[in-house]
């Protein structure tokens, strides 16, 4: 059965925990674009991807990949609140040769399907998922994040031009909107807008949506693909370091080291969260 | 070497179909390169694995990635530039880093693309795709190496870079056997080794031919450029004492190169390189330019005279042995 929306959250708010939980194990990193893209890979992966744990590398799996690298924290929290990695992997963070590295590296961590981090990549690896999957027949989907900041690397639209051509319906896009970018408001570094207009132009099917409110992330992933024959982009509008209140919206939180004052203020909130929507789980 | 020429462009698409309609892993990936590269005939009989994508390099580069995590053998033909220094990034990441089992052919390597000028050109190739770990980089030397090269490539488990020229080709080796990592031997001599590869061995060995009563020439010819073959250029040239590198490529970075890296720790042996000066080489006509550089039988043949002419031959030392 399908998860509830709150039992959604509940389950977004525990991933932002495990996220704090790789802070501690070392105080740093991509930790703004990880927050603003949480819920909607948390999303993602309970309700849209069929992933188990001895499938993982099983040929015909839903994929996922996270086009911006960056927000790998987001990603490695997910795979072990949904149980698909041990958690314990996560308190190797920072540690030379971990498996949780800054950015994803697929032959350390089952799950990742792409070394990424380099912005741009991701979309034209998950074209070439998705034509295997189609010549072999599989029904398997392939899911992206990507960061709206990254959208002016050219090769991204290449990859925009394939997945349209080749009608890969079995393609859906996220855009991480949280319009800041290491050196400002993303609309002031390059402006890209309208995202939804171009990715339309290019032959997709389009849609914006808050990407921290759960139940619109869930109702649109029960409409995918948006349009039969069309690749799918969901613009979602984020708050980036969203669940942080001390970093919420702030460019600062694109590399975030804090301090240890900053971290436990951090997990109190996060740990006030989860409880209050454990509470209402437990009474709904 | 026979006096038929075959083009290696239809010779490596041939190749190509031959493997793919035994191999349906085999995808072949177009950036509206397919028919130029000898594969349109691919592209009619098996339409479902010839995928075109328009003029777009980085992109393809990712795709293929994506269709090796698959399972599948994408196999990328386009001009050498374009899929090596355009997609430089993609082909370092998705490939290499990557570790996909993927195949990225270059056609019109060199200079090939004479009247094109330097932006059809490809003198770097070799240099930017052994710099990659993981990489293995080929240049077949005749018709029968690249039928033998395809085979072994699309055999090999990881990615591989191949580069093929355009100008017709004699066919010097009597059949397809081809062995990643290991060099022919094409003359055996004792006085020089010249080390070649790629489409300019043919010319090589026909001035090795034509110097081969003043000098005695070790011809080893190298169908692939990474990883050397450093046993048998050691062997040769311990012998020899002396080593004349040949390649349609950049005086730095490339197979020459290569042979300097290896032979660096050897006291004794001398090196010269034939090879392209680094700068843009000016659009022309092919045979011309490669008179230019002295990558034409005449000017090889000279460069061997030169080198076997000068200066005295001194015993060489194994690397670690003394005295």
């Amino acid at each position: 059965m399908s998860p509830s929306v709150l039992e959604l959250e509940l389950a977004a708010s525990r991933a932002r925990r495990l996220v704090l939980r790789m802070l501690e194990a070392h105080p740093a990193g991509h930790v703004g674009g990880a927050l603003s893209a949480i819920d909607l890979v948390e999303a993602i992966y309970r309700t849209a991807m069929r992933l188990t744990v001895p499938g993982l590398a099983a040929p015909d799996r839903d994929r996922f990949l996270l086009s911006a690298g960056h927000k790998a924290l987001a990603q490695y929290a997910v795979l072990a609140e949904t149980g698909l990695i041990p958690t314990d992997v996560l308190d190797s963070y920072g540690r030379t040769g971990s498996a949780v590295p800054g950015h994803p590296d697929m032959h350390k961590l089952p799950g990742v399907e792409a070394n990424t981090g380099a912005l741009g990549h991701g979309l034209a690896i998950a074209c070439g998922m998705a034509l295997g999957a189609r010549l072999s027949g599989f029904g398997s989907r392939v899911f992206v994040v990507m960061g709206d900041g990254e959208l002016p690397e050219g090769s991204n639209w290449e990859g925009a031009a394939i997945a349209a051509h080749h009608r890969l319906d079995h393609l859906a896009v996220f855009v991480d909107a949280n319009g800041l970018q290491i050196s400002g408001p993303t609309r002031e570094v390059m402006g890209m807008e309208s995202i939804s207009a171009k990715f339309d132009a290019f032959g997709w099917a389009t849609t914006e949506l808050d990407g921290n409110d759960m139940a619109s992330i869930v109702r649109v992933l029960d409409e995918l693909p948006l349009t039969p024959g069309r690749p799918s982009a969901i613009i979602a509008r984020t708050v980036k370091g969203r669940g942080i209140p001390s970093i919420e919206g702030t460019v600062a939180s694109h590399y975030w080291k804090p301090s240890a004052a900053e971290l436990a203020a951090a997990i109190e909130y996060c740990e006030d969260t989860t409880r209050r929507l454990e509470a209402l789980v437990a009474a709904s | 070497m026979t006096g038929n020429l075959l083009d290696p462009r239809i010779t490596f698409g041939q190749a190509v179909a031959d493997a793919a309609a035994l191999d349906p892993k085999v995808v072949v990936l177009s950036a509206d390169s397919g028919g130029s590269s000898g594969l349109g005939g691919f592209a009619a009989s098996h339409p479902e694995r010839y995928l075109e994508f328009g003029i777009q390099e980085h992109g393809v580069t990712g795709v293929a990635s994506g269709l090796a995590t698959c399972g599948y053998i994408p196999v990328f033909c386009a001009i050498a530039p374009f899929v090596t220094c355009r997609n430089f990034e993609a082909f370092r990441n998705d490939l290499g880093y990557m570790r996909q089992n993927v195949k990225v052919v270059g056609r019109n390597g060199g200079f090939t693309y004479s009247d094109l000028g330097a932006t059809h050109h490809s003198l770097e190739d070799y240099a930017l795709m052994r710099m990659i770990p993981g990489v293995t980089v080929l240049a077949p030397q005749d018709p029968a190496e690249i039928r033998g090269a395809v085979t072994a490539m699309l055999a090999h488990e990881g990615p591989v870079y191949m580069r093929i020229g355009s100008e017709p080709l004699p066919e010097i080796f009597p059949d397809d056997s081809f062995v990643i990592g290991r060099a022919k031997r094409l003359r055996s001599g004792n006085d020089l080794t010249v080390v070649s590869t790629g489409y300019v061995t043919p010319r090589v060995l026909e001035a090795v031919d034509q110097v081969g009563a003043e000098v005695d020439v070790d011809l080893l010819g190298l169908g692939t450029v990474w990883p050397l073959d450093a046993e048998a250029i050691l062997d040769s040239a311990l012998r020899t004492s002396r080593v004349l590198t040949v390649e349609e490529h950049y005086l730095p970075g490339g197979l020459g190169s290569a042979v300097c890296e290896l032979l660096a720790g050897v006291p004794g042996v001398v090196v010269d390189r034939v090879a392209v000066p680094h700068d843009y080489v000016p659009s022309g006509r092919y045979d011309e330019l490669s008179a230019r550089f002295s990558l034409d039988p005449e000017g090889i043949a000279a460069r061997i005279r030169a080198f076997a002419a000068s200066g005295a031959r001194s015993r060489p030392v194994a690397p670690g042995v003394s005295g």
